[in-house]
């Protein structure tokens, strides 16, 4: 029965985004309404699996070594829960977004493959499934960036596939070396490296494992095969710059997790001269985005470099491969998540009912569209970390964590980078805000507006108010995340 | 009596193009069933030898006790064969629609089967000098199918490709004669024919070695001999979907193999410098082959330069001299012969259709043609090497070949061969995005009323397509066979 399910939170959403563009349903209440359907039964599903164990599946051998198979276990959850949810809402906004665009059923259509192939790299059980997955999600999902068609969003989605093929090409290469110097391709907490073999190799692995995380570090936005994002994620419609910016670019923070933790094991690399490159790249990557989103000034493209310095905090802690920095880590995942897909729906609640691109247009727009800006301001607040916001409890574990590390440079000056980044992160969001509420005298402000009606509106509201009560309920579920961290260490 | 079936399977093809002359129609629904007939019957009685026929050797005509002509069909030479007898008749099927309107049907047809009888006579071959002649006529038949079109270009390519395969030869010729000379005449061994004669110093050896490798690497599109091929891509595109992807230039792999493991032997050439050479020429070609390819415009071209640069891919596990490189060379041999051919197949069909022949006419098409286009999206993929398609299980085990050599040149190889992955990304998956997600305004003009291909193009390339996934999913079977071929079971 749960294997049962396990297979079709991968095959369901791949049927139904298949059938879309081909049966061409001219009824559009009964096409959303199948849309929220395989939806709302993914999100089912989700918390089905929550409540379980774990399972295991084989699917299908290639050859002896090359097994394509599915399981599920601590990180697979915490992956599948913020993917269905976060397709959920972003999915019900879209409704309304897409209302008046032609190619509606092609948008829905990747849409909902590119869900199904997300669940399919998190429940993957070895580096051959997930290197699968991680293929299809690139190919899939490429479709929603280039969805308007115009030369500039073309040109960003080719960026973005080749940027991701790259990396899974430079990865392909380190699993080729892990293949040889590992027991077995499948996951195993703590790492399964063959000592024996490895002897004499040190070296050489070394080197293909930290190529092998910068290639999945493309898909995350870390420097240096960062470049895709800021341009791909913007161009495509809000409910997918949402989804890509707040999980699917996770799938490459999940890619690394798999291969730092559950193939090569943490202590292998840990105190090398690799560990120092990683995290070098990944601060590097934090205090970068911040800076470019801080002098950017169209809304989408600043949120997009925010994403980039986000999610390189997610690698900062799991580069310190310590439990605690690790924890932080993984409770930013879901936290950003939650955050970064609300803040892209507010800016295309901006462009879809006021037809504002930029964030020096939108002054005054308080009276106009008190919700979404209200939203804004609470999710805003949450990602720099202000108590008892979401943001700062993940922030706290990832600075203590460094903390307490024992690297001796890094211990002290990843807290004072991501000390940085959140002031500038203060900077490139709130001043929407203060402009929003107080626009000074010699501004028109502009007539209010019904936001885009409910099916726009409350995708946004849900969205903040977790990324507030996530932070002052985080009591309830530390102890799980920390369970999780522990467990990754074998 | 096994023996003569052998002959009778290369005789059957030779014999029925022969007797097509005397057919009074040019083209059409008899003269198709006939040269339908006889391919499916000779890839009938093909399979049935794979299957069934043991390994003994056959004398054909002695002229000196050194210098005789043998047939066997030994492991390898089946699984050059399987391909080969695989393929032809989805190839026959394909050409009959391709070919409808072509006034000189008949004599395309004739020396198309006649090329059919020659390959099977390589892979039969039962020593080095049988399969040398083979070789040499399967220049001979292939050139008239080179000029079929007869344009200016179509001559000319023609013209280099009869010089360029002769000059090969003859270096081919000089490594043969080397062998002969130190006595090793005998019929094909794993493991080399050398070992016991160890009459030459061995820097000569290795000399003549490479003489071979460059020579045969000729049909293979060996850099610098490369140039060939993608000229050679004006012919008509049955022939360059199975000739120029799969017959003649995997006959130069397959050459290539019977010199390195069945002739000369690993053991003298591992480790040495003639090593380092034919690597590090064939790294290079991959490295060529892909970048041409993403520079051509050219569909069919580019097509052409991809196979270049795949071409390589197998020369490069046959210069990793170790059984693992062997076995994925020809896990690439096979894998890439039914991707490229479906690539060719896509993009002929799109000829025949609309007379478009450049990527950036292509724009929007993928509406109109969906079958084509989906089938080109496969073979793309496979190419580029996405599991589960079979073009990731043949680069896997290459590449974890190389990770096992221990050769530094070996892993710099295993670099470039993920480099060209990424440009077979590229050259392939911005054909698929012009023809699947046009831009607004550049959707291309004159559209209206193009229509799929018909049955007897679409049903071939859907079964390779098929073919594609299934030999991806289930590799464990040919996996296997490889294993034995080479002797690493």
């Amino acid at each position: 029965m749960i294997k049962t399910i396990m297979l079709c939170l991968i095959l369901l959403p791949w049927a139904a985004g298949f059938l879309l563009p081909v049966l061409k349903l001219k009824n559009r209440r009964g096409k959303c309404a199948l849309i929220s359907a395989v939806l709302l039964l993914e999100a089912a599903g989700a918390v089905v699996m929550l409540l379980q164990k774990s399972a295991e599946l084989t699917l299908f051998s290639m050859t002896k070594t090359l097994t394509v198979a599915l399981r599920m276990d601590g990180v697979s959850k915490l992956f599948m829960a913020i993917a269905a949810f976060g397709f959920l809402l972003s999915g019900i906004y879209a409704f309304r977004y897409l209302g008046h665009s032609e190619r509606e059923d092609s948008f829905f259509g990747f849409f909902l493959l590119s869900l199904g192939a997300l669940m399919g790299m998190d429940l993957s059980s070895n580096l051959i499934t997930m290197y699968l997955f991680f293929e299809l999600i690139t190919l899939l999902s490429m479709p929603l960036v280039l969805h308007d068609r115009t030369e500039e969003s073309i040109r960003a989605a080719l960026k973005y596939l080749f940027y991701s093929i790259a990396g899974a090409f430079l990865a392909l290469l380190g699993i080729f070396f892990l293949a040889r110097y590992t027991t077995t391709l499948d996951f195993v907490s703590g790492g399964s490296l063959n000592m024996g073999a490895v002897a004499g190799h040190e070296k050489l692995l070394l080197v293909v494992i930290f190529l092998a995380v910068v290639g999945f570090g493309a898909k995350a936005g870390m420097y240096p095969l960062h470049g895709w994002l800021p341009a791909a994620h913007p161009v495509a419609p809000a409910p997918a710059s949402a989804v890509l910016s707040g999980i699917i670019a996770k799938a490459g923070v999940l890619a690394i997790l798999r291969l730092v933790y559950f193939s090569v094991g943490a202590d292998f690399v840990k105190g090398t001269w690799v560990q120092m490159a990683w995290l070098g790249l990944a601060l590097l990557t934090v205090f970068m985005g911040s800076m470019m989103a801080y002098r950017e000034k169209v809304f989408k493209k600043r949120l997009a470099y925010s994403s980039v310095s986000q999610i390189s905090y997610v690698l900062v802690g799991l580069f310190f491969l310590t439990p605690e920095a690790a924890m932080g880590g993984l409770l930013h995942i879901a936290f950003h998540a939650c955050i970064k897909i609300c803040l892209f729906l507010v800016a295309g609640s901006f462009i879809v009912n006021c037809g504002k691109h930029r964030v020096d247009e939108l002054a005054g727009y308080g009276k106009a569209m008190p919700k979404t800006l209200w939203s804004f301001t609470l999710a805003s607040l949450a990602l720099i970390g202000i108590p008892p916001a979401s943001g700062f409890v993940s922030k706290w574990y990832l600075a203590s964590g460094a903390l307490n590390s024992g690297l001796s440079v890094y211990s002290w000056l990843a807290p004072v980078v991501l000390l940085v980044s959140a002031l500038l992160t203060a900077g490139y969001l709130l001043p929407i805000t203060i402009q929003g509420f107080f626009p000074g005298k010699n501004v028109t402000i502009p007539e209010k507006n019904n936001e885009g009606g409910i099916l726009m509106w409350l995708p946004i509201i849900v969205l903040s108010a977790a990324a507030v009560l996530l932070g002052i309920l985080s009591g309830c579920f530390t102890d799980a995340f920390s369970a999780l961290a522990n467990s990754m260490f074998g | 009596m096994h023996s003569c079936v052998l002959l009778c399977a290369i005789l059957l093809p030779v014999a029925a193009a022969l007797l097509l002359r005397f057919f009074k129609q040019n083209n059409g629904r008899a003269v198709h069933l006939y040269i339908g007939a006889a391919t499916v019957l000779t890839s009938v009685l093909v399979w049935g030898l794979i299957l069934r026929c043991p390994e003994d050797s056959f004398r054909l005509i002695t002229f000196t006790d050194s210098l005789t002509l043998m047939l066997r069909f030994d492991a390898l030479g089946r699984f050059f064969a399987g391909i080969v007898a695989t393929l032809w008749p989805l190839t026959v099927v394909y050409a009959f629609e391709y070919m409808k309107e072509d006034a000189r049907a008949k004599t395309f047809f004739t020396f198309f089967t006649l090329a059919y009888g020659v390959t099977l006579g390589i892979c039969m071959a039962g020593n080095l000098f049988t399969m040398y002649c083979f070789y040499e006529f399967l220049t001979l038949t292939t050139v008239p199918l080179v000029m079929h079109l007869q344009t200016k270009a179509a001559i000319r390519a023609a013209r280099t490709y009869f010089a360029v395969s002769l000059g090969g030869a003859a270096f081919a010729f000089a490594s043969m004669i080397f062998l002969l000379a130190n006595g090793a005449d005998g019929s094909f061994a794993l493991g080399g024919l050398l070992e016991s004669y160890p009459y030459a110093k061995p820097y000569i050896t290795k000399i003549f070695y490479c003489l071979g490798f460059f020579g045969f690497g000729v049909k293979a599109a060996l850099f610098p001999m490369d140039g060939w091929l993608p000229k050679a891509s004006v012919a008509p595109t049955p022939v360059t979907a199975l000739l120029h992807a799969v017959a003649v230039v995997k006959s130069g792999a397959f050459a290539i193999f019977r010199l390195t493991y069945y002739c000369y032997g690993t053991e003298l050439v591992k480790g040495t410098w003639a090593q380092n050479v034919v690597m590090a020429f064939a790294v290079f070609t991959i490295l060529y082959g892909s970048s041409r390819a993403l520079k051509d415009g050219h569909w069919k071209r580019r097509l052409a330069w991809s196979t270049v640069g795949n071409l390589s891919y197998i020369l490069f596990g046959a210069a990793m001299m170790t059984k693992a490189g062997f076995a994925a060379g020809l896990l690439h041999m096979a894998f890439h012969a039914e991707i490229k051919m479906l690539a060719f197949f896509c993009a002929g069909a799109v000829l025949h259709q609309t007379g478009r022949e450049y990527v950036r006419d292509l724009d929007g098409l993928g509406k109109y043609m969906p079958l084509s286009f989906a089938c080109f999206t496969v073979a793309a993929l496979a190419l580029i090497g996405i599991p589960p398609l079979s073009g990731f299980v043949s680069k896997w085990y290459l590449l974890t070949a190389a990770a096992d050599s221990e050769n530094i040149l070996a892993y710099v190889g295993a670099g470039i061969l993920l480099v060209s992955a990424l440009l077979t990304a590229i050259y392939m998956l911005t054909t698929v995005r012009r023809a699947w997600f046009p831009g607004k305004n550049t959707e291309a003009s004159g559209l209206s009323g193009t229509r799929e291909a018909n049955l007897k193009m679409t049903v071939p390339m859907l079964l390779l397509a098929l073919g594609i996934l299934l030999t991806g999913v289930f590799s464990q079977p040919i996996l296997q066979a490889i294993e034995r071929i080479v002797g690493l079971r």
